[in-house]
């Protein structure tokens, strides 16, 4: 078990810089996910952390030990490849005695041990089976038993969830959760899957072109965005952002959305400047049209997902999405009134995208 | 060749038995062939047709007459057409003298013995090299090309190249006089105990290239993840060679090894430039053999019975080799 | 993974020795094409491993029959057997890639031809001087012994399991989506392969000619035994060229190696790709 300290973490392939100053704390028995869209930095930050690939410029640090020199086979560190990497010539069982093996323990120790973690991770049927062929939930345990069988201080996870079709994501994600717990290690899993992040994670720390945007609890980073980047990346349909300029009215700060209204801006705006309007599809509220301070807007398109229902909505080419629930009565050429709850709403600077109420990031 | 084989008649027959349904068919609903699927099965007898005459035209034909002559005492020496053979037909006395050649037997255990020395030298050679160029380096590609060169020599021509680097005031010698201060005057080529293994020096020469290349082809084959995923789980280079590479390229070192130990009982080229299959019948191999005796002493009816006894005797191997891969 | 230092030296040392040894053979047979008749048999210390005083007398001597310096006149010049090494490459690979195409096309869409596949690699275990007594008699009943195509027509049968194993992985590897949807406009089956696979199929089909062509190329053995005189290739003629009076033609020979051994090379390094896949009847692809 162990805390992972990066600080200042640095790569540069050729001219690329694919991970920039990274600075990161990850506590003991912590479960982060590293978000962000693929080539943002999160597998070479991983990679660095493995040992595999060793870094421009920074430190990597297991507790206070400086890892840099610790050749990867050395550091502690079980990872479970997003292919899995499962050696597809042995059994089962030779999979996960495999790193025992390596370090050359008694042949009684090693069955023990095998058979512990195979019990653990539901894989006692399979032990005697070739590893090839088998279904990818299974693959993916072994993956995970294979590592955990030397007693890992840290758990990297590269996508291990890509490959499974989409109806079998929610099962995984439930396992993999489970069996964070059942071991206790520090965990860091990366995922350009927000939802995977959200459902998961202790804490997660979203990347973008090589640099860390914002780390915190996945509510946390959901509801305060440090930044339209945050802001688009995580949540589906993504959060509203409209061009805007806030203002003040009789002393009280307001935010004029182009072409659609008026609506009382967060308390802690100040000033007059050209802004982003941000506001979560499920935060919106469809109201009738003469409703004081709602849009008036036309329903373009409707999608009926479920449970839920999401409304498109357009005016003057400035356009919403707005979440329901099943079944909300309304259809394409509709026009509805739509409110946003003032308390929802967040805002950017037009120009550099950060949030103007933002709270330092921690981490 | 297996007896079904020989006519083109009797292998439409056997895949019409053995497959029935052309692959396009098996997706149709309609139980008798439609006519696009009957165009597809004329067209493939048309076109298979060329290669299929030219077997039996090279194997049939051949080995019919080979067996018919083998039967005989028959040879070119008075003028007498092949035909006229059975004149001197003698049953199976040519069988009988092959069985107590001494110069045969010595012949094919010397074939075995290259194969026993070239085929492992090669084989780790190429291996050892293949591990070396499995990693980028600088120059790689430069080197790669240049490594393979030798394979890609006219082997005759090779043959002759070493045939010059063996003579006994050649390169060879220069190079160990250079080394070890003496004079060395060897003479490879003459000497019947150095000869073969000149030889064996040429073979290896030549054909180390191609482990290299199939090796290398198969250990780049290897999925880089699980060689990381075995570092990481604290195995040491040769720990990993002996539990992932090794084994994921099994297949690819068996082809390798077939395929040298069937060209190296073929060996004549490089060999017969060299040495002649000399001195005496110091390095003669099969192949020089049943060369010499066909066209020094013109025993051909014998020489057929020596090439039919290699063929079947190949046949029976192959054909077991074949189906034991087959099974995998 | 980073390899250290001291690795990375040991592996060019290693590597370097190598292509060395590699290279030894080829430069010393090129050195000796250059080199004047006193320098051919110079020993001990006089041995040199570049010519001093380099010259052309070897090539002119193979190319144009005798030379001031060469006490020896040869009957024939190289020229005839260049040419007939490249007739007899050039239409032995036309025939094996024509036959070889047809008959992979055949098995790889139709299934046709049943054992062929595994007769074609016995064909190819199967040493040739074991059907040479027959291979012989029938070349001389038919009249083709001694020429060109006489040889063209045994090196299309020798080769023509690497043409057919060769395009059969190429037959196999394409999508037949593209074959399937010109068969829906109603093309003939024919038609579908000369209009659209083959053209597809014409970069795989160079170089698998190509690889062909060098197997031929490099042919010594049948050569030797089905040519006499007037047809003899480049190997055949190589060995013959000594004479009673001076001994071994070591620059003269030489000389026709190098130009033996510059085709084929060249173009091996050109299909590199496909070496592999040829060499192992495309049971591995890189």
């Amino acid at each position: 078990m162990a805390s992972i300290t990066l600080s200042g973490l640095t790569k540069t392939f050729g001219t690329f810089t694919a991970v920039k100053s990274l600075d990161l704390h990850i506590a003991d028995k912590e479960f982060l996910a590293l978000l962000g869209p693929s080539g943002c930095g999160k597998s070479t930050t991983m990679n660095i952390i493995a040992g595999m690939e060793q870094p421009s410029a920074g430190t990597v640090r297991f507790d206070d030990r400086d890892m840099l020199n610790v050749p990867m086979g050395r550091r502690g560190v079980g990872f479970v490849f997003q292919n899995y990497a499962i050696f597809t010539h042995m059994s089962v069982y030779d999979n996960i005695a495999y790193g025992l093996r390596m370090r050359g323990l008694p042949k009684a120790e090693i069955d023990a041990r095998v058979r512990q973690v195979a019990e653990l991770l539901g894989l006692t049927p399979f032990l005697k089976q070739k590893s090839a062929g088998l279904s990818v939930n299974i693959l993916q345990r072994l993956a995970i038993g294979r590592s955990a069988a030397v007693n890992p201080q840290i758990f990297l996870l590269d996508e291990p969830l890509s490959n499974v079709d989409a109806a079998f994501r929610a099962v995984m994600r439930t396992e993999l959760k489970h069996l964070q717990r059942e071991f206790g290690q520090t965990m860091i899993y990366v995922t350009h899957d927000q939802l995977e992040a959200m459902t998961m994670a202790d804490r997660i720390a979203v990347m973008d072109r090589g640099v860390l945007q914002q780390v915190g609890s996945p509510i946390e980073v959901y509801n305060n965005p440090v930044n339209t980047f945050v802001a688009r990346f995580l949540g589906s349909p993504s959060m509203n952002l409209l061009p805007a300029r806030l203002g003040t009215e009789d002393g009280r700060p307001v935010v004029e959305v182009t072409g659609l209204g008026r609506v009382a801006a967060p308390a802690s705006a100040r000033g007059s400047a050209d802004v982003l309007f941000g506001i979560r599809p499920e935060d919106l509220t469809i109201t009738a049209t003469d409703l004081p301070g709602a849009f008036v807007m036309e329903v373009v398109f409707v999608e009926r997902v479920g449970p839920r229902t999401i409304v498109h909505l357009a005016r003057d080419g400035q356009e919403l999405k707005a979440i329901e629930g099943n079944g909300f009565p309304v259809a394409i050429g509709d026009r509805l009134g739509v409110v946003a709850k003032p308390e929802s709403v967040r805002l950017f600077d037009a120009a550099t995208g950060q949030a103007l109420d933002k709270e330092p990031a921690d981490g | 060749m297996t007896p079904e084989a020989m006519t083109p008649e009797a292998m439409t027959a056997k895949a019409a038995m053995s497959d029935p349904l052309p692959a396009s068919a098996r997706r149709s609903h309609t139980p008798p062939e439609s006519p696009l699927e009957a165009e597809g099965r004329r067209l493939g007898f048309l076109m298979a047709l060329p290669t299929q005459l030219l077997l039996v035209f090279i194997v049939v034909f051949p080995l019919l007459m080979q067996l018919y002559i083998s039967l005989t005492a028959w040879t070119p020496l008075y003028g007498q057409n092949w035909t006229q053979a059975w004149q001197s037909w003698n049953w199976f006395e040519n069988y009988a003298e092959v069985m107590q050649d001494g110069r045969f037997w010595s012949a094919l255990w010397r074939t075995f013995l290259v194969i026993i020395v070239c085929v492992p030298a090669q084989f780790l050679l190429g291996l050892g090299l293949a591990i070396l160029f499995v990693e980028n380096f600088p120059g790689k590609r430069v080197f790669y090309s240049v490594l393979l060169t030798p394979m890609m020599v006219v082997p005759a021509v090779a043959g002759y190249m070493f045939f010059m680097l063996f003579q006994s005031g050649g390169p060879i010698n220069g190079i160990l006089s250079d080394l070890t201060g003496l004079n060395v005057t060897t003479a490879w080529l003459s000497d019947p105990s150095l000869a073969l293994a000149a030889v064996m020096i040429a073979d290896i020469w030549q054909w180390t290239p191609l482990m290299f290349l199939i090796l290398l082809a198969g250990l780049i084959g290897v999925p880089e993840d699980q060689l990381k995923a075995a570092t990481l789980l604290g195995a040491s280079w040769w720990q990993r060679f002996r539990t992932i590479m090794l084994p994921r390229i099994r297949t690819v070192i068996v082809i390798a090894l077939v395929i040298r130990t069937v060209e190296i009982f073929k060996i004549f080229d490089n060999l017969y430039i060299m040495t002649g299959g000399g001195p005496g019948v110091s390095t003669e191999t099969i192949s020089v053999y049943i060369y010499k005796v066909t066209l020094q002493n013109l025993e051909w009816s014998y020489v057929a019975t020596v090439a039919l006894i290699i063929l079947v005797s190949l046949s029976v191997v192959t054909a077991f080799g074949l189906k034991l891969m087959d099974r995998r | 993974m980073p390899t250290r230092l001291p690795l990375q030296l040991l592996r060019y040392a290693l590597v370097l020795g190598a292509v060395a040894i590699t290279l030894i053979p080829t430069l010393w047979m090129a050195s000796m094409a250059f080199k004047p008749i006193p320098e051919w048999t110079a020993s001990g210390a006089a041995l040199r491993w570049w010519p001093e005083n380099p010259t052309l007398d070897n090539f002119r001597f193979i190319f144009g029959g005798s030379t001031s310096e060469l006490l020896v006149s040869l009957d024939r010049t190289a020229w005839r057997p260049i040419l007939a090494s490249l007739l007899a490459s050039t239409f032995g690979t036309l025939l094996a890639m024509v036959c070889g195409t047809a008959a992979a096309y055949a098995v790889s869409r139709f299934r046709a031809g049943g054992n062929l596949p595994l007769s074609l690699i016995q064909l190819r275990i199967f040493p040739p001087m074991a059907v040479l007594i027959p291979v012989m008699i029938m070349w001389t009943f038919l009249d083709l012994t001694d020429t060109w195509y006489g040889l063209a027509l045994i090196y299309g049968i020798v080769t023509l399991p690497f043409a057919f194993w060769l395009m059969k992985t190429f037959f196999d590897e394409m999508p037949r989506e593209i074959e399937e949807a010109a068969l829906v406009e109603g093309c003939s089956r024919l038609r579908v392969f000369l209009k659209i696979t083959f053209p597809m199929m014409l970069a795989p089909f160079a170089s698998s000619a190509l690889f062909v062509f060098i197997l031929n190329w490099s042919d010594y053995l049948i050569a030797l035994l089905l040519t006499t005189k007037d047809w003899v290739t480049i190997p055949v003629y190589m060995a013959s060229l000594s004479s009673s009076m001076t001994g071994q033609l070591y620059g003269a020979k030489a000389a026709l190696g190098l130009i033996a051994a510059l085709p084929p090379v060249i173009l091996g390094i050109a299909i590199q790709r496909y070496l592999v896949r040829g060499l192992t009847f495309g049971a591995l692809k890189q």
